[in-house]
Formats: C-alpha cells, sequence, structure tokens
C-alpha cells in the first residue's frame, strides 16, 4: 500500500471514530459518558484486533477492548453475525474489569459481510448490585453480569435482555438510554465506514489493518531496541483496604521485546474490592511504555504486540472469577508507579514520579424539588513530577476524566460545597516538585439523608518520588471532623459534612537541587507556607 | 512605512454606474489582523467596493486605520462625512491574550474557590504526551481574591454578601496597582444580586477600576468555565476600551460624524459603548466576517446551505450555513497552549459563529512522520520564511510549494506578479524532505502533500457538516482565502457536493463580511427544568425578559423600534440526557401552545436530525433560554459585470501543464484572466482562472458559469 493512501485512509478512520465519541457525549444520559467522558470509541477489524481510537479515549479502553472483542467473536463466530446484530457484555473478566464497564460492539456490514466492528466501552451508572463500592466479598455482591449476549438482533431490541438489565438497576432510563444512544452512534459510525469503503472502493480493510498493524508494531520495536537490556525490578506498597498491598514489578528489556512480570505481588483479597482482572492489568503496564516511548503514534494493536504481560494467577493483579473487582482502580492507577520505579532510569524526560489518584465520590438519593437524582464527581489530586517538569495540580492520570462542575452537582443534589482549594504543602519537594493537591469540603442541605459513596487513595502509602525526590503527602477523609478509614455507604445526613484533602505529587531529584527563586515563586503563590518551606527545603528568608 | 494597494475590488470590469444627481454615502469596513490591515469601501450608490490593505501598526493599531481611510475617500473622491457606517473588526483581542499583554487583573471569588481558575476540568487534553503542560491562568493565585457570600443550587442566598469583606481587599486592588477586576460568584447565572452589589461597591470605592461580573459577561452553569470567560473579559477590558476611545476620536477627526460599530464572534455588530464593556465577544470578529461574507454571496446567489471555507496561509476555517443561518456555538476556546488541540486552551463562552480551524493553509509544512508516513501541518512556515518557493530561504516544503510545482499557481503571477516564485527552490525541498526518503517522484511527493492536506480539511468538514446535522450532498463549498480556490475542487468533489463557488476577490471577501452585517445580540439565560404544559407561561416570562434586553441593547445601537426582530431558541434535552441541542422555538407564546402536539415533535424532530432517532418515550427537559434580537440587514447592492457577449476565448490568456489525478496526471489546461471574464460566459473544467490575489483550480468534469457578479459558479459532475 503506497504511504500516502495509508495516511489519508488511517486519518479518515480517526476521524469517523471521533465523530463517534462526539456523538456519545451529545446523545448520553448519565454525568459519567456526558460529563466525565468515561468511555471509549474504537473500531475493530474483522479478526477482533483494534485499528484506531477517537483522539480523548481513555488509554486502558482501547487496549482491553480487542480482547473483549476476540472472546465476542468466539461465542459469535463472524459468519454468524447478521446485519443489525449488537453484542455486548460486563464480565469483568471478559471486558475491563469491573461491572459498571459494558463492552458493547457492532458488526459493520459491507457488501453483504461484516468488515468491521464499532466499539465502544462505557461506565454505565448502575448495575444493581450492593449499595456500596469497596466493601465486597465477591463480585456477584456487586451487580448484575451479562454475560456475552446479543444486545440486538438484526436491528430489533433484544427484549429480555434489555429486561434484565433494566430490571436489575436503580435508574433504568439512565442506564437503557446510555445503551440506545450508543448503538446509535455505533449505526453513525457504520455508516461512515460503508461510505469509507465506498469511497475508496475496498472490499474490506484487512489490508489496511495489516499495514497500519505492521508498521507500528516496527516502530515500536525499533524504540525499545533502543532501550539498553537489563533487568529493572522495583516494588511498592500501596494503600490497598484495610490490608497494605505490595506491588512487585519485574521488567525486562531483551531486544525489542520488553517482558514484565508481576511475581511477588500480593495475593487476591475479600478485603475490599480491589482485585484486578489480567486485561486491566495488562493495559495499565502498556501505557507508560506507549506514552514515553510512541507519544505521537495513533494507538493500535500493533504498538500492544511487543510488550508481555505475565501475573501470577491469584495475585491482586490476576485475580480469578469471584473475587470483588468494583474498586480496581484503586491498584491499576499505581501500576504506572511501580513500572515507573523501574524503569525511569532509562526513560529520559518522560520519568515520572508517583500521582496523588482520583478520588471518585458520589451522592444519591432522593429529595424534593430534585427528585431521583445521582450526582457524580472525579476530582484528583497532584500530579508527579517529570524528570524536568513539575507536577501539574489536580489532573486525571494515568486515566482521563473531567471533574464535574461544583454548579452542576449542586443543582442536581441538594449539596453545598464549602470548598475546593489548592492543599498548600501536600506536594512532594525535589529538583521538581510534585503537584499540589485540594480540599473539597461538602454539605447536605436537603431534609433527608443521602447516599455518599466515595473511594480515596493514598491515606496510608505515599506517592512515590523518584531520584531522590521526596513522596507526595498522603490524603485525608473527614466526616463530620472525624477520620475516616473506611468506606462502606455513608448514611450522609441533613448537616453532614466531608472533607476530602487529597494526596500531593511526589517530586523528581534532590531536594537542594531546587532553584531558590523556584522555592520563593511557590511561597509566593501559597502552594507552599512558611512552615513547608522551611520543613521540606530548608529555605530560610 | 506602509505600502499599500489599491484595488478597486469587485467587478474591475464593470463600468460604475453613477446617478449623476445623488449623493455618495458610504460603508466602511476595516478589519486589523496581525500582519495586515484590510479595508473595503462600498458605495451605497453604485455598489462599487474598493479595497485596501497595509502593513498593521501594532503599537498604535489607529494609524493604519487613518491611513487606509483616508488612501480610500481619497480614491473614491469623497469626503469623511460621506461615510455614513464605519465597522470594525480586529484580532487585537485575542493577540492580548495569546500573548499575555492584557491588563493587571484581580479575580474575586465565593470563599473556597479561587483555585477553580487554575484547575480547571483537570482532564488532560493530550492522553499520551507525559509533557503536557496547561494555560497559565490570567490571574495568579496572589491577585485571586475571596469574599465571603453564598448562594445555593436554587440561587437562593444561604449567606448574605459581606461588603466589609471587600473593604479589606480594598488596599491589596490599590498596591498591587490592578486595573481590571473580575468577579465570579457560585450560582450568580441564576440570581446575580451578590455579583452587581460587588461591582456596584466596587465602582463607588475604587472607581477607576473596570469591572467585570460573570452574571453579565458569560450567565450560564459551570464555574470553571464563566469564570474563565470573566477573566478573559476583564484582562483585556481596560486595552480595548483606550483603543476604541482612540480610533473613535482619531475617525471624528478625518470628518466621520456617525456610529462606529464593532463586529462580534456571533456575526452581529455592536456600539463602541458595548464592546469596551464586553470585549471578550470580539475575539472571533474576524473569521466571523468571512462566514458573514458567504452568507451574503449565498443570498445574491439563491444558495442557502453551504460550507464557508477560508483557506489562507496557516489555517482553513470552515462553517456551516443551514438556511442562510451559520452554526454558533457557544463553546470556544483561546490562547492555546497548542493551537490546533482543543482542551489546550482558556475557554470562552459567548455566542460565537461555530468555525473549526485546522492547521492546513499555504504555509503547512509537509514532513516524513516516524512510521513513514506523509504528514502535512499543523506546523506552518509562517510569513518568514515561508514557503521553499518564496526564495526566502525556507528550506521545508509546504502546501504552496506543491501547488506550484502541479501547475495550479502561476510562478510569474503570484499576488499578481509582484512576487517572484521559485520553482527550483520549491522542487529541491519537496525532493529532499520527502521524495527521497519516501522513494517517489517529485511530482508524486507534491501530489501526495496536496492529497494529504485536502484529506485534513475534508475529514474535518465532513465531522463538522455532520454534528449540524447536514449531509454534504445537499451543501455548496464557498471558497475563500489566498488558498482556497486552489483546494476547493478537491475538497467538494470528495464530499460529494453539487459543485463550489468562487467568489469574486477573494481577497477581499472577509473585510466584506462587515458591511453586510446587522445590529445583532445573542443572550441567553439558564433555566434548568423539565418542560411542562404547565411551565410554558414561565417561559414565556424569561423570554419577555430577554427581549426587553435585547430591545434596549439594540435601542443603543440605533436601530428603530419597527425595524427589530427576536427569534426565540432553546437548548433542550431528554429528561436525564446530559447533553442539549438547540431548538428554535418559533413561537409568539408558548403558552398558547400544545406540549405535546407542538413542542415535543419539534425537539424529537430536531434531535433524529442530528442523530438518526430520539427517545419519544422521554420527556423534554430546558436548559437554556437563548434570543437573538437583531436589526435589519444592510441592503448592499454589488455591481453588474459587463455582458458584451464576447465569446470565452477572449478570456483565456494561455495555457499550461496542470496535474490532474483523475486526468492521469499533467494535461495542458487553459488559463482564463479573471479581469476578462463576463457574466454568462461558461466553460468546462480542466481551468485555471488567475486573478491578482488568488488562483481557481477547476477539475475535469465540472463547468464553471460566470454569474453576473463574476462569481464562479462550478458545478461538479458524475466522474
Amino acid at each position: 500500500m503506497d504511504l500516502i493512501t495509508l495516511e489519508i485512509q488511517w486519518q479518515r478512520l480517526i476521524s469517523i471514530m471521533d465523530e463517534v465519541d462526539n456523538a456519545t457525549v451529545r446523545t448520553s444520559f448519565s454525568t459519567i459518558v456526558g460529563e466525565s467522558r468515561d468511555f471509549a470509541c474504537i473500531l475493530v477489524d474483522e479478526a477482533g484486533s483494534s485499528l484506531c481510537q477517537s483522539n480523548f479515549s481513555p488509554p486502558n479502553f482501547c487496549v482491553v477492548l480487542p480482547r473483549t472483542s476476540k472472546v465476542l467473536l468466539e461465542k459469535f463466530p463472524l459468519h454468524t453475525l447478521a446485519e443489525g446484530d449488537v453484542l455486548c457484555t460486563n464480565d469483568p473478566w471478559i471486558g475491563t474489569g469491573h461491572l459498571p464497564d459494558y463492552v458493547v460492539l457492532t458488526p459493520v456490514f459491507w457488501q453483504g459481510k461484516p468488515v468491521a466492528f464499532m466499539g465502544t466501552v462505557a461506565h454505565l451508572t448502575d448495575v444493581g448490585g450492593h449499595r456500596g463500592d469497596i466493601e465486597a466479598y465477591d463480585v456477584f455482591t456487586e451487580g448484575i453480569r451479562i454475560p456475552p449476549s446479543k444486545l440486538y438482533l438484526a436491528g430489533q431490541e433484544n427484549p429480555l435482555l434489555f429486561d434484565v438489565i433494566g430490571s436489575n438497576c436503580r435508574v433504568p432510563d439512565m442506564v437503557l438510554g446510555d445503551l440506545r444512544a450508543i448503538v446509535g452512534t455505533h449505526s453513525l459510525g457504520a455508516r461512515r465506514l460503508v461510505e469509507f469503503l465506498n469511497d475508496y472502493g475496498l472490499d474490506d480493510i484487512v489490508a489496511l489493518s495489516d499495514e497500519i498493524h505492521t508498521r507500528s508494531e516496527r516502530l515500536m520495536r525499533e524504540r525499545i531496541a533502543a532501550l539498553p537490556d537489563g533487568v529493572f525490578e522495583f516494588g511498592l506498597d500501596i494503600d490497598g483496604y484495610i490490608e497494605t498491598v505490595h506491588l512487585q514489578a519485574r521488567v525486562e528489556i531483551r531486544g525489542s521485546d520488553i517482558y514484565v512480570d508481576y511475581t511477588g505481588t500480593s495475593p487476591q483479597t475479600r478485603l475490599g474490592a480491589i482485585n484486578c482482572v489480567y486485561n486491566t492489568t495488562y493495559a495499565s503496564t502498556l501505557y507508560p511504555f506507549k506514552c514515553a516511548l510512541v507519544p505521537r503514534i495513533p494507538n493500535n494493536e500493533g504498538l500492544f504486540r511487543p510488550v508481555h504481560v505475565t501475573a501470577p494467577k491469584g495475585c491482586i493483579l490476576n485475580c480469578d472469577g469471584t473475587h470483588p473487582v468494583q474498586a480496581r482502580a484503586k491498584v491499576t492507577n499505581n501500576i504506572n508507579q511501580v513500572l515507573f520505579g523501574a524503569v525511569w532510569p532509562i526513560l529520559g524526560e518522560h520519568a515520572q514520579a508517583g500521582s496523588g489518584s482520583i478520588w471518585p465520590f458520589s451522592f444519591s438519593g432522593q429529595a424534593d424539588g430534585y427528585g431521583v437524582f445521582s450526582a457524580h464527581m472525579l476530582p484528583h489530586g497532584g500530579r508527579g513530577a517529570m524528570a524536568e517538569l513539575d507536577g501539574l495540580p489536580p489532573i486525571a492520570f494515568p486515566h482521563n476524566s473531567a471533574v464535574t462542575a461544583i454548579e452542576v452537582m449542586e443543582t442536581r443534589a441538594p449539596l453545598l460545597f464549602l470548598c475546593k482549594e489548592f492543599l498548600p504543602d501536600s506536594a512532594g519537594a525535589g529538583y521538581r516538585r510534585g503537584g499540589v493537591s485540594q480540599t473539597i469540603r461538602v454539605r447536605n442541605i436537603g431534609q433527608a439523608p443521602m447516599n455518599a459513596r466515595l473511594r480515596p487513595d493514598k491515606m496510608f502509602c505515599e506517592p512515590p518520588g523518584l531520584n531522590g525526590g521526596k513522596p507526595g503527602k498522603v490524603g485525608e477523609v473527614r466526616w463530620n471532623g472525624s477520620v475516616l478509614t473506611r468506606f462502606p455507604p455513608l448514611e450522609f445526613k441533613p448537616g453532614d459534612e466531608l472533607e476530602m484533602r487529597m494526596p500531593g505529587g511526589a517530586g523528581f531529584g534532590a531536594v537542594a537541587e531546587r532553584p531558590r527563586a523556584l522555592v520563593e515563586r511557590d511561597l509566593a503563590l501559597g502552594y507552599i507556607s512558611a512552615e513547608g518551606a522551611a520543613a521540606d527545603y530548608g529555605y530560610t528568608p | 512605512m506602509t505600502q499599500g494597494n489599491l484595488t478597486p475590488a469587485a467587478n474591475a470590469s464593470g463600468e460604475p454606474r453613477v446617478d449623476p444627481g445623488a449623493q455618495s454615502a458610504y460603508r466602511f469596513g476595516f478589519d486589523i489582523g496581525g500582519t495586515f490591515t484590510d479595508f473595503v469601501l462600498i458605495d451605497r450608490t453604485t455598489g462599487a467596493i474598493t479595497s485596501y490593505k497595509t502593513l498593521t501598526t501594532p503599537h498604535n493599531p489607529s494609524q493604519a486605520v487613518v491611513e487606509g481611510w483616508k488612501q480610500l475617500l481619497a480614491h473614491a473622491g469623497a469626503q469623511g462625512d460621506a461615510v455614513e457606517t464605519a465597522i470594525h473588526g480586529t484580532t487585537l483581542i485575542t493577540n492580548a491574550l495569546i500573548e499575555r499583554k492584557g491588563a493587571k487583573t484581580a479575580l474575586i471569588t465565593t470563599q473556597g474557590f479561587r483555585d477553580v481558575l487554575e484547575m480547571a476540568k483537570e482532564m488532560r487534553y493530550d492522553i499520551y504526551d507525559l509533557l503536557m503542560v496547561l494555560p497559565e491562568p490570567l490571574v495568579a493565585r496572589p491577585l485571586r481574591l475571596e469574599v465571603t457570600e453564598r448562594l445555593n443550587g436554587k440561587g437562593e442566598v444561604v449567606i448574605p454578601l459581606q461588603l466589609d469583606n471587600l473593604e479589606a481587599l480594598q488596599s491589596k486592588l490599590l498596591d498591587e496597582n490592578v486595573e481590571a477586576v473580575a468577579v465570579c460568584f457560585l450560582h450568580s447565572f441564576t440570581n446575580p444580586q451578590h455579583e452587581q452589589a460587588a461591582a456596584a461597591w466596587l465602582h463607588e470605592h475604587l472607581p477607576r477600576l473596570t469591572v467585570s461580573i460573570s452574571s453579565e459577561v458569560a450567565p450560564e452553569i459551570r464555574e470553571y468555565e464563566r469564570m474563565s470567560t470573566t477573566v478573559c473579559n476583564a484582562y483585556v477590558q481596560p486595552l480595548t476600551e483606550r483603543y476604541l476611545h482612540r480610533l473613535q476620536s482619531d475617525l471624528s477627526e478625518l470628518g466621520f460624524r456617525h456610529h462606529l460599530y464593532l463586529m462580534l464572534s456571533s456575526g452581529g455588530i455592536t456600539t463602541l459603548d458595548t464592546a469596551a464593556r464586553f470585549p471578550v465577544r470580539l475575539i472571533e470578529s474576524g473569521p466571523a466576517a468571512g462566514v458573514l461574507a458567504s452568507v451574503f454571496y449565498g443570498e445574491k446567489l439563491g444558495e442557502e446551505n453551504l460550507v464557508s471555507f477560508d483557506m489562507g496561509g496557516t489555517t482553513a476555517k470552515m462553517c456551516v450555513i443551514k438556511h442562510g443561518e451559520p452554526a454558533m456555538s457557544d463553546d470556544f476556546e483561546v490562547a492555546r497552549v497548542h493551537r490546533f488541540k482543543r482542551g489546550s486552551g482558556l475557554p470562552v463562552r459567548v455566542p460565537t459563529i461555530e468555525l473549526i480551524e485546522i492547521g492546513a493553509g499555504g504555509g503547512s509544512i509537509a514532513r516524513v512522520d516516524e512510521l513513514g508516513l506523509l504528514k502535512v501541518g499543523p506546523d506552518s512556515s509562517g510569513a518568514d520564511p515561508g514557503p521553499a518557493c518564496y526564495g526566502q530561504g525556507g528550506l521545508l516544503p509546504t502546501v504552496t510549494d506543491a501547488d506550484l510545482l502541479l501547475g495550479y499557481l502561476n510562478p510569474d503571477y503570484f499576488l499578481g506578479g509582484r512576487m517572484q516564485l521559485d520553482r527550483a527552490a520549491a522542487e529541491q525541498a519537496v525532493r529532499t524532505v520527502l521524495a527521497e526518503p519516501l522513494k517517489m517522484s517529485v511530482t508524486e511527493a507534491a501530489h501526495g502533500i496536496y492529497k494529504v492536506v485536502n484529506e485534513n480539511m475534508i475529514s474535518a468538514t465532513r465531522v463538522h457538516v455532520a454534528e449540524r446535522g447536514g449531509d454534504p450532498r445537499q451543501l455548496k463549498l464557498i471558497a475563500f482565502g489566498g488558498a482556497g480556490p486552489v483546494h476547493a475542487h478537491q475538497i467538494a468533489r470528495a464530499l460529494k457536493m453539487p459543485g463550489y463557488i468562487c467568489p469574486t476577490s477573494a481577497g477581499v471577501t472577509s473585510a466584506l463580511g462587515f458591511l453586510t452585517a446587522p445590529a445583532a445580540f445573542e443572550i441567553a439565560r439558564t433555566f434548568i427544568a423539565p418542560i411542562t404544559q404547565d411551565n410554558l407561561a414561565d417561559l414565556d416570562a424569561i423570554y419577555a425578559d430577554l427581549e426587553a434586553e435585547g430591545r434596549m441593547r439594540l435601542t443603543e445601537a440605533g436601530v428603530p423600534g419597527d425595524e427589530m426582530s427576536f427569534t426565540r431558541k432553546a437548548d433542550v434535552r431528554h429528561v436525564g440526557q446530559g447533553h442539549t441541542i438547540v431548538v428554535p422555538l418559533p413561537f409568539a407564546s408558548l403558552a398558547n401552545t400544545d406540549l405535546d402536539q407542538d413542542i415535543r415533535p419539534l425537539f424529537y424532530r430536531h434531535y433524529a436530525d442530528i442523530y438518526g432517532y430520539a427517545h419519544k418515550h422521554l420527556g423534554l427537559e430546558i436548559t437554556t433560554c437563548r434570543l437573538t434580537a437583531s436589526g435589519p440587514r444592510p441592503h448592499i447592492s454589488l455591481q453588474n459585470a459587463k455582458a458584451s457577449g464576447a465569446a470565452v476565448s477572449t478570456a483565456i490568456k494561455g495555457e499550461r501543464p496542470v496535474y490532474f489525478d483523475e486526468a492521469g496526471g499533467f494535461v495542458n489546461t487553459p488559463v482564463y484572466d479573471r479581469s476578462l471574464l463576463e457574466a454568462e460566459m461558461s466553460f468546462p473544467g480542466p481551468a485555471i482562472v488567475e486573478e491578482v490575489d488568488s488562483t481557481a483550480v477547476i477539475g475535469p468534469n465540472a463547468t464553471v458559469k460566470v454569474d453576473a457578479y463574476t462569481n464562479l459558479i462550478v458545478t461538479l459532475h458524475d466522474s
């Protein structure tokens, strides 16, 4: 295939997925999809391999979806599919590791046969199950599991499946509305793909797919081969839930391959729904290498091939099919940190210290003037410092999402936020400082109790510094002034207040090397206090 | 020092029809760009248009304006007082934001929320770039101040505004020499009372400060976006105010006796006073004018469904026009860290003609990327060194170099022959950077540049049209800007459009747009509620308020009451949904309509137009009431071109080999001199049409018809 045609056709496919992505935001019902963008739109070839994704899609979903597709295609082989069929599953072990993430896959027909799939992974609002988040004995407590199924049959809704999903969640209009919206975006994407095939007189996308995968893999291998061969190891304690969890990574760079093994990592647990299925471990492992080695190449399966990931069965990074998984992000969000801890010396400017994590929380209930409400927010701690850059203030990492506006929260639910402001002295010191984190305080101003769910992180184990940089400060949650360490669903009564002090990003490089002028600037901006400057930087005016 | 060129623009071939008895009256439009200031003067009596271009004088932009004014009026033989309307657009405000040259600004927020400005949406705009940085906030933390006050989500007062808090801030504002203050309190879009009280206090106690309050600047939900918009407004307000008053007085000295109007990003025009209060609404005035010119030509040609396509040196801008109305959006960003990365800039929530802008212009640089693929843009060679063929030392191949090598541009007639293009330099750049590494011929590589940059524009246009619920097969492209008519043919063909239009004098198209704008204001108010039969009357009350405000603003702009018109729209969604669509509400009274018969079907139809289906079992929720208040659109007549009945061959000035993929390579192609074309002439593609500031490239399987104003109307045939 000539290079100009390849460039033109590849960009066209990405623009199709961007259009599907846009339509998803605009037609969705939930804040998770519409405001927080917790979804991805991916084009998959007829073999189930990913070809491209929309530009804003979260990285992990894109790595997992092709794995899910291959399982769906085993159950529903290509030649059995009819036009208008839509496949779906939310099985954590087949999909992205917890029940709310539905994978929806629609075959695109051209000249009478399926040639590709529109794929979406989206975090839907509710899957039934207990009201909690992190405390669950097993996955069965956590909600309904839909095995690989047909959501639509030849263009018609599968009435039984819609009924089952709707009957097993608290907000069926929202969940089914989102599913229908996704299927709508797939028909749009399918129309666009057919136009594309027609414009270029193609029978299928096999050749194009091969070319994209081969070239991408070749480049990824060149980049890996340019790294020195060697074995790098790092161990990191993270919060877990109730009990600390240890992550242990061994990274071997050999020729043009990377082998990552997690032997030595803590076993799966029933103390907290924080177990990770292999799919998410695999995806979280690829991410830092993709960013450091080929940040500008559109994500596709060719880039994944040279990276090999193993985790012992039954460890927390490869749990079995019964363990609870809802809050797995508390572990997966740390995988990049254990990998950076191992290989940072060979990553140059892309080396990154530990970040302050995501602190999702939501409030639901019923109140006069608000009806049945569910308001949901994804705020963050500070980001880790890079080799030559201070860490960013609160921002999503390693996933990506947007924080819900306070005004949207307060319009949807009887809440009053008392502050959302920087938390001085939270960042780890270093030649490059970590990102400053934030404090959020919120009060129930309604007449009735509501259900609060929150999932803080890094309250015990600090985000690790690198190359002599100091760790970020741990976070803290207070409920009416008392420190909370366990997070079952909270009965959030009228007048109750929650305060969330999120963890700061860790520093990079020796503190003594930070220029005095930068310490003074941070002081003037209030990122650090006079006491903090003295304690963390030995600064005296 | 300024070097200007007087160009009798439209219909240079036509004889002005001057009614000897009539006193000429003029409309004068001028656009201050980063490099050039463009002027256009239209004689209302004859329809004659003259244009002028001079270098912008950044230290005192007014200087270039005075120069252009004198030149154009002298050319027309008229005095300053013969100009009845002057309309102005400027990039000054955008540049002040990009270059961080605005006023020292403070922000006052609700206690506990000053850092919202810096935390923004906590979202990364590039998920794979670990080195990504965010734009610095316009107000650094020490000048982000807080006061005690609070409204709840219903807009009710929870804590009254503590005015003594402001008193405590007074000395800080004075000591720090703050010039401008932005005030943004939570939920002020529902209840502006606290912001208004704070503004009143500041006016009284610190009268030298300019004050912007969020409930006036951008009264819409979402505190970060509203705060950002208000801060941007405050930041550029002192500078805009000084500049506009200076300009007004300079024009008065030249004898100008009437209102000076400013072009808004929304495509309306406003008075100097309003512009000085809300400069943030002027940010996209220049590009908006280009779209208005497209609307104007569309009207003249009876085409109301168009894609306006403006391709210049650095960017291409596209806008969908449906039923004569350009697409609007209030989701805009300014001063991006990465110019073409959405999310990397400062959000500005003001009504804006929705243009998509991509890094595809004549100066866009082509290169081979890490995967060995040919990429074009978004980097541009700019004016210096410019494309390799400019012969100013540029070594990187650009779109203009490709256009030259493919025979689209005439090396001896670039800018009417004022600049000689260097073919050898273009060839050298394409060979070294692309052809050799990609193992292809120079022609193949040049055509590769052409195809890739076209595809970038085609994809962007396709997505934009689809988002607006349009079908490209029912739209025509209207192409202008220096490079627009060179690329229009392939874009229109790829999008399966029936044809495209190259208006006369592409170089002044934008400036002409200024003269076609009515006085118009977009006013909005957030109101979130399910739509029920019972609350339709409440909506009527809100629209009545908005209409009163619109009436007031139009009156300020000098529009007589009987010439005002008001259009109601609303942002509506299915109950429970996150995002809305804009639905026109063509009802004088909503209370007299039936929800199920009139309103719901209207929404479902609009929704299905865009997304293919609607959830008809779900009810509707409104989030924002919108009103467009406008004055009459000015009547501008163009001069008719000569139609002597001469054969079209008289307009051919030569031929040259030109590359067309469809024809399998270079084919000898006739070159027409646009100034010799006459109304009603018609000729087939392939053809080249040259004029001073642009070249139109017509491919095979097309017919060109010259209309009464020498616009080229191109019809595409199935190939």
